[in-house]
């Protein structure tokens, strides 16, 4: 059918008379190219997603009907579930610490590897590395094992006479060993750095030297303020990402957000109500949830912006 | 300065590697040395943990090696084909709505897929695709990739336009202007494309969990998960070896396509 309505959209003199044949020349070719992107977009995202705002009032278990209970779920999550509040303190903690300090590293690291040095592209690449092999089960997996208490992490702290704990099974320490694995993948964060600090023009380093300003200063008068829009993109990427992480910590604690739920990531959650215990409704409404949350901090980060971000254009 | 920042930055990198190298070299130990050697790597080399954990599970590696690399590939030639279509629509064509859908597209790239994840399961259970590759790989054909739409649409907004216009005028049809010169012209996004969308898809866990049940039909990181839920906790040179496995053609296309790989993540970050 596509192929057919393609050939009709071939320009043809006979058919540019009226009024309707050369709006369908004109229109009828992008719908085609859109027509998967279409379906794609109706089928898989904007039904869905009226159907999860229909479920999130319901009781769901996947094999009975959708029962509707109102506003029941949400009153649920916010008066009588304590994992809920957990996995929010949870997830709040891991994106409050893992956002800034891996920017802090990708952005520390981009400006020592912006001077021009031999090696750049060695080292940018070592540095990414880690970033690309980024959620995969095999770093999880690594990532225990070099938290165990027999790990590779208490090897290194008994050459200085230090036993260290077994972190991962560790409540007060196990969302630490997750957001230092979120501090080690820096490197796509620090490319776009790198990027966004090649656009500063270098006579505005060599014009503030002459006037006598230090490297600090030139860092915090010039290269931080005309970054800011690249600080800003990474900000809101990161974040989100940060929000949705579920991999590292359903490996790490078995998929439960043990111990006693300090790994209790929102998405770790969500997938439990709805996948272990077929809470549909609940977790579609955790899942609207979660779109509010982040929907809210992106706003909220565009009107700051404003305050903080400047466009030299 | 010069040589202090690398001697920063060579530590920098000991540190950041430091990790994948010792995973390298306890899949290479001898099985009772794992734990007992410490930080530093042994001479005693044995490959017997590859052999042990290839055929550690009921099912061997090689089925879910197999498996990865056909949901990996079909997801790739999905996306090819509907994102650049997608792009070369929002890009270059000119149609009544175009920048009302571009918005929405735009739009789709913010959205969780937690909020979609669980009609999208009904729905595709009430086809009965559950345990088959189909709910990884046909949305791949209908374009939800958003990011990779974006990626395209960028890259063909750079192609002289007097190009298709030429060739509008000779009366070429958009989908020959489509293959025959925007396409051949689109080399490096649609490399880029496709290596980013075979490493995440490689890499993917949460839609296989989801979606396949049975171990025959599980991908590499299934096997491994399953591998650290069944065996793992006895056979750790087994799982190191897998580990080290799974991430190789990772691995590899980071060795060959580092370059790429990096401007294709810089350039994105410079969108203004």
């Amino acid at each position: 059918m596509a192929v057919n309505a393609a050939e009709a959209a071939v320009p043809d003199a006979a058919s540019g008379n009226s009024i309707w044949s050369r709006a369908w020349q004109n229109h009828a070719p992008g719908y085609l190219f859109l027509l998967p992107w279409f379906i794609g977009f109706f089928g898989l995202t904007v039904g869905p997603i009226i159907t999860s705002f229909y479920l999130s009032f319901t009781d769901f278990d996947l094999l009975t009907p959708a029962e509707w209970v109102g506003v029941d779920n949400y009153v649920r999550m916010f008066t009588n579930d304590r994992s809920f509040a957990a996995s929010m303190r949870v997830t709040f903690f891991f994106v409050i610490f893992s956002v800034p300090l891996k920017l802090a590293f990708a952005l520390g690291v981009a400006v020592l590897l912006n001077r021009g040095m031999k090696g750049l592209p060695l080292y940018r690449a070592l540095f990414y590395l880690p970033s690309l092999l980024g959620a995969s089960v095999a770093i999880a997996i690594l990532w225990r094992q070099i938290f165990a208490r027999d790990g590779l992490v208490n090897d290194v702290l008994s050459i200085f006479g230090i036993v260290g704990p077994s972190w991962i099974s560790n409540p007060n320490y196990s969302l630490w060993t997750l957001i230092i694995l979120s501090i080690w993948q820096f490197g796509s964060p620090m490319i776009i750095f790198l990027a966004g600090l090649r656009q500063i023009p270098q006579d505005m380093y060599e014009a503030a030297s002459l006037d006598g300003a230090g490297k600090w200063r030139q860092f915090v008068k010039i290269t931080l303020p005309l970054l800011t829009p690249v600080v800003f993109f990474n900000a809101i990427i990161q974040t989100i990402e940060a929000f949705k992480s579920f991999t590292p910590a359903f490996i790490i604690s078995g998929g439960t957000g043990a111990p006693i739920n300090s790994t209790l990531f929102y998405t770790l959650y969500l997938y439990n109500e709805a996948f272990s215990f077929f809470r549909m409704g609940y977790a579609s409404a955790l899942a609207w949830f979660l779109l509010l949350l982040i929907a809210c901090f992106t706003a909220f980060s565009f009107l700051t912006s404003k305050y903080w971000v400047h466009y030299d254009d | 300065m010069s040589i202090g920042a690398h001697v920063l930055l060579i530590g920098a990198s000991i540190i950041m590697l430091y990790p994948l190298l010792w995973l390298l070299s306890a899949s290479l130990k001898p099985q009772e040395q794992i734990f007992t050697s410490g930080i530093w790597p042994t001479i005693d080399w044995s490959i017997d943990s590859y052999f042990r954990g290839w055929n550690g599970l009921r099912t061997s590696f090689s089925v879910f090696f197999m498996n990865s690399f056909v949901i990996a590939v079909l997801s790739v030639v999905g996306n090819l084909i509907a994102c650049s279509m997608a792009a070369y629509a929002f890009a270059r064509l000119r149609f009544k709505g175009r920048n009302f859908w571009f918005a929405m597209m735009l739009g789709t790239l913010m959205l969780p897929s937690q909020v979609t994840l669980i009609p999208q399961y009904v729905l595709f259970r009430d086809l009965g695709w559950i345990n088959t590759i189909l709910p990884l790989v046909v949305p791949k054909f209908l374009a939800v990739d958003a990011f990779f739409i974006f990626l395209m649409v960028q890259f063909f907004r750079g192609i002289p336009r007097e190009l298709d216009e030429a060739a509008m005028m000779d009366g070429c049809s958009p989908w020959r202007i489509f293959y025959k010169i925007m396409l051949p012209l689109s080399m490096p996004v649609l490399v880029t494309v496709s290596i980013f969308t075979f490493i995440w898809t490689w890499d993917d866990f949460f839609a296989p969990l989801i979606y396949l049940n049975r171990m025959q039909d599980y991908t590499v990181m299934l096997g491994l998960r399953t591998f650290v839920d069944s065996t793992g906790e006895s056979d750790y040179g087994g799982l190191f070896a897998m580990s080290v496995l799974s991430i190789v053609p990772i691995f590899l296309f980071f060795l060959f396509f580092q370059r790429l790989l990096i401007e294709g993540i810089a350039t994105t970050g410079m969108k203004r």
